[in-house]
């Protein structure tokens, strides 16, 4: 019989490591919390790597990427909307009725942002480099990031180091003088964090989001991934299972043992649980040394999304509707959650879908200055989504006939989330590359031998579904 | 017939000063031009009013270079600095916390506020004195280009490598971390004290038009263990005479190697014929030739003003357009006809004759940002002020004292503009904040000095009012300061220089500008 793998949690990332794990004959066991796939958790956003369709052959097995055209609608005063399309020109023709200017620039800022988000695709779908790594195999592969970066010429490699640390506002000034504009492009800057867009690094992640789409597509990509993977023959999942303890002994993981008090023996076991949750309370305490808690505990993970999917008796009137009218609109928005307070002028983007609308709500802080998340607060979110889309949309209060809000501890405890964080560990400068999660467990590694992190707070991040799993499930069988 | 001069220096900053020093020293026939009627820059004492005399614009030394202060033997020129031993942060209510110089005082007064802190304090100072010492010859450094297959430029890339990858793994992550995090949230994993937290963080946003929460800002917490490291003195000082005299001795070093200062010379432009600077232009029409030429002004104004864009490649001038300056602080002279008296400790006495801050928490700051991002002064701004008359009774009359406020945030682009009615206002904001803590101040005002960043940028000519020649953000540091071409003081033209803040490493009365440029000038730094 081959050796059992248990991997804990069912997104994206843990069923592509799965998947990568029983393909080199592992008895993988799946443990998800949920008694079903949960609503949204069947959907990934990010566009999903070549390696990944290849290696786990998903082309066959009807993968889907969702491209919606145009990718976004953003309303501007006087009933006007900018839109904004997968077609380069399509867009300046839009971009045009704002800003001659801008129309001009817009096909030259899409490729500039076209070339560095490659670049990042290949940082991302490499392990993190090491730069402290011991040994040839470490130089090797320093060396050749090193070449591939000189490689995109003196210009490409500029701009990367130049573009990539700056605040999304600097660059999109640099570039754009409409608001509505800058407004919807500046939210891909500050997309789930915790941050607004005058600040350093969301440069970063507006190119981040902008991997694996087409030149002039800003927003990420949705695909029907983890349903695909969900299906796919080779691996076991159990559904409606918690996992209360991972099992260590000597310093070497034995297996899990569930709420039920079932115990599962493994030889490996790979955690999609974020790197807090995991090895601070699925662990005995005293197997970690107290600097390496410490970092542990200084990561980031703070949530500022309310999800409200509102129920319409009518169509919505719109695909994707924007509303970032400016970036100040955005700064101001996260001002408010600097404080703790929801925005009450908040940056929504709203999708029409089946049924009804989906809008993501930010910035909705996990923590509130002085009170916490209860049925008022979400009454009082939904009421504010409602009104606000009812002033682009006429008419469209008239046709909603439920609400239900998710705030970020509803995140938390459906999606296991932490604080709310879909990207488990904030997608900042400080937590990037060999400092994601934390430096210690960059390498997806943990101190516990055979037992290895796959969950979005690893490398490269929550942008690119699954890549998270595929590398932690490659290193967890390079370490076998 | 070969020029006068090997070496012209575009205004007499200390940067500039600095630069031409070492450039005398080395033997080059040097001349410093300077646009004011006196040498220094942003580093000048002035008496603003009969009987005070004040560092008008910059008012306390805390970087400038051990090196440069030996190898020029500035002291020896009259330099003497009076260190300041504490930082005294006043709180709305009542209370305060002072940090000391001395350890056993200042964890005494931490102990009082949080026992965890007055632990942490400690660790958290041998890790930034580690971190100094990692980051220290970074700065002497002259910055590789990484898109360069120059052999100089190999070595100092695999030299670059050489040195971080020593640092140990430890080190070098805590490095990253130092120059990508927020000040806050770098300061939150060590301490829960609030005014110890804002009063440090505030190091990270002077001259920068950002907030203790945004991220790049923790880097510049390193800065006030960079002095500390060489014993010369400790990581605040205040320049006996004023910050005039440290631009004095510098000017006097150079004179005594042979280089010429002339003031009251405004250089108008730099000559360039076939790609190579020969002279500069006076305003008055007077052409002076010189085998170079090194600019002390910001990146703006030597490129686009001196120089100008027909002489260099459109994609430069592009960069040069690009650099941002966003000035973000002002000053505020006060002539008093007592001390103040704060709330917290009305009875005078050591906390007086150190720094005082007014940066009660994280968010107060944070909050006073928030104002400027949208075009506003900070109605309650952040302040750091000195006293220097308590340390150098010859800068006020008899029982009088002169203080001088760092203030921050005072946008360059104030919505509306700066009018004269907007800098009183500015300056009432200032001492209503004071008055705060402070309630003695009001009535105790003689005079009444407001420097906006609109009056920096006509007076010293800082492009924006920036201080720092440009701001230090991760994009606009080591080898992209100003722009990545133009990293190693060199330019597109051949024989032009730049030598000051606008360069690697950047703002302070630091002087390394203009000493790596001097090396670069002469071959040495690599």
């Amino acid at each position: 019989m081959n050796a059992r793998a248990v991997v804990i949690d069912a997104g994206a990332n843990e069923l592509v490591a799965a998947h990568v794990l029983a393909r080199r004959g592992w008895n993988v066991l799946v443990l998800d919390r949920t008694a079903a796939h949960a609503e949204g958790g069947t959907q990934a956003a990010g566009w999903v790597a070549p390696a990944i369709v290849r290696d786990l052959e998903l082309d066959r097995h009807g993968l889907e990427i969702q491209r919606p055209d145009p990718w976004v609608t953003a309303p501007v005063a006087d009933g006007a909307r900018l839109e904004l399309w997968n077609d380069v020109t399509r867009s300046a023709e839009s971009i045009r009725r704002f800003s001659p200017n801008d129309a001009a620039r817009w096909p030259a800022f899409c490729e500039q942002m076209s070339t560095l988000a490659r670049a990042l695709e290949a940082l991302s779908m490499a392990p993190p480099p090491d730069p402290m790594g011991e040994g040839v195999g470490a130089l090797a592969e320093l060396s050749g990031i090193a070449l591939r970066m000189r490689s995109m010429g003196r210009q490409g490699l500029e701009d990367l180091l130049r573009i990539v640390p700056m605040p999304v506002a600097d660059l999109l000034d640099d570039w754009f003088e409409s608001d509505a504009l800058k407004g919807v492009l500046g939210a891909a800057g500050v997309l789930h964090l915790h941050q607004g867009p005058r600040a350093g690094g969301t440069t970063l992640h507006f190119l981040q989001n902008h991997v694996g789409c087409a030149p002039g597509v800003f927003r990420p990509a949705v695909s029907n991934l983890v349903r695909v993977l969900g299906a796919l023959p080779g691996i076991e999942i159990r559904r409606d299972v918690d996992v209360a303890r991972i099992e260590v002994r000597d310093e070497r993981v034995t297996g899990v043992t569930l709420t039920g008090g079932e115990e599962i023996p493994a030889a490996l076991v790979l955690s999609g649980a974020d790197p807090r949750r995991t090895l601070l309370s699925l662990l005995e305490p005293g197997w970690l040394d107290p600097e390496f808690v410490r970092t542990l505990r200084g990561m980031r993970s703070r949530g500022v999304v309310a999800q409200v999917t509102l129920t319409l008796d009518r169509a919505a009137g719109f695909e994707t509707l924007a509303i970032a009218p400016s970036l100040d609109h955005l700064e101001r928005a996260h001002d408010d959650a600097k404080y703790g307070r929801v925005s009450q002028q908040p940056y929504i983007e709203a999708r029409a879908g089946n049924p009804g609308v989906h809008a993501h709500v930010q910035f909705a802080p996990y923590a509130l200055a002085g009170t916490s998340w209860d049925d008022a607060h979400r009454a009082a979110l939904a009421e504010l989504v409602v009104r606000t889309l009812d002033e682009r949309v006429p008419g469209f209060g008239a046709r909603v006939t439920a609400r239900s809000v998710l705030g970020p501890p509803d995140l938390e405890s459906r999606f296991g989330w932490p604080e709310g964080q879909m990207h488990h560990a904030e997608p900042a400068l400080d937590q990037w590359l060999w400092m994601r999660p934390t430096p210690d467990l960059a390498r997806y590694r943990t101190p516990i031998a055979g037992l290895y992190l796959c969950g979005s707070a690893m490398h490269p991040g929550g942008w690119l579904p699954g890549a998270c799993g595929y590398h932690a499930a490659r290193q967890a069988l390079s370490g076998h | 017939m070969s020029p006068r001069y090997d070496a012209i220096v575009i205004g007499g900053g200390h940067n500039g000063l600095v630069c031409a020093a070492y450039l005398a020293r080395a033997g080059k026939r040097v001349l410093v031009l300077e646009r004011r009627e006196r040498v220094g820059g942003a580093a000048v004492s002035e008496e603003v009013f009969p009987g005070f005399r004040f560092s008008v614009f910059s008012y306390v030394v805390s970087l400038l270079r051990p090196e440069i202060i030996r190898e020029l033997e500035l002291p020896r020129h009259g330099l003497h600095i009076l260190p300041l031993e504490s930082t005294l942060t006043p709180l709305a209510n009542g209370d305060s916390l002072t940090q000391w110089n001395d350890h056993d005082q200042n964890r005494r007064e931490l102990a009082r506020h949080s026992l965890r802190d007055a632990e942490a304090y400690e660790e958290y100072g041998r890790r930034m004195h580690q971190m100094a010492r990692a980051v220290k010859p970074l700065l002497a450094m002259t910055p590789p280009d990484p898109a360069s297959l120059h052999p100089r430029d190999l070595l100092g890339m695999a030299r670059l490598g050489g040195h971080l990858r020593g640092l140990g793994s430890a080190r070098f992550h805590e490095l990253c971390k130092l120059m990508t995090m927020s000040s806050a949230d770098y300061l939150d994993q060590w301490f829960e004290c609030e005014p110890l937290k804002a009063t440090k963080s505030a190091s990270g946003i002077i001259g920068t038009l950002a907030g203790p929460r945004s991220p790049g800002t923790a880097f510049v917490l390193l800065h006030h263990y960079m002095g500390e490291l060489d014993g010369v003195f400790r990581a605040w000082g205040f320049a006996k005479g004023g910050n005039g005299s440290v631009s004095e001795a510098i000017a006097a070093a150079a004179r005594s190697w042979g280089a010429e200062i002339r003031t009251n010379a405004t250089v108008a432009r730099v000559r360039v014929e076939g790609g190579r600077a020969d002279g500069v232009v006076l305003e008055d029409g007077e052409e002076i030739d010189a085998r170079r030429v090194v600019s002390n002004a910001d990146p703006r104004r030597t490129f686009l003003e001196m120089v100008g864009e027909k002489h260099l490649p459109a994609e430069f001038v592009a960069a040069i357009r690009r650099y941002r300056f966003r000035g973000s602080s002002g000053k505020v002279n006060l002539a008093l006809g007592e001390l103040p008296r704060f709330t917290c400790l009305p009875q005078g006495g050591a906390h007086l004759r150190g720094a005082i801050s007014i940066s009660p928490s994280v968010e107060y700051l944070e909050r006073a940002y928030d104002e400027a991002k949208y075009g506003e002064f900070s109605s309650r701004p952040y302040l750091d002020m000195v006293i220097p008359s308590l340390l150098d009774p010859s800068m006020a009359p008899p029982g009088r004292h002169v203080m001088s406020i760092f203030v921050q945030y005072a946008p360059y682009r104030l919505n509306g503009g700066w009018t004269d009615a907007r800098r009183e206002a500015f300056g009432d904001a200032v001492v209503n904040t004071l008055a705060e803590y402070a309630p003695n101040v009001k009535s105790a005002i003689l005079h009444r000095q407001v420097i906006t960043p609109a009056d920096i940028e006509r007076t010293l000519g800082l492009s924006e009012g920036n201080i720092f020649q440009g701001e230090l953000s991760l994009q606009q540091m080591f080898f992209l300061r100003p722009a990545a071409a133009v990293s190693r003081y060199r330019t597109p033209i051949q024989d032009l220089f730049q030598c000051g803040a606008g360069t690697h490493p950047g703002g302070g009365v630091m002087g390394a500008s203009g000493r790596n440029a001097a090396r670069a000038i002469l071959g040495e730094g690599a």
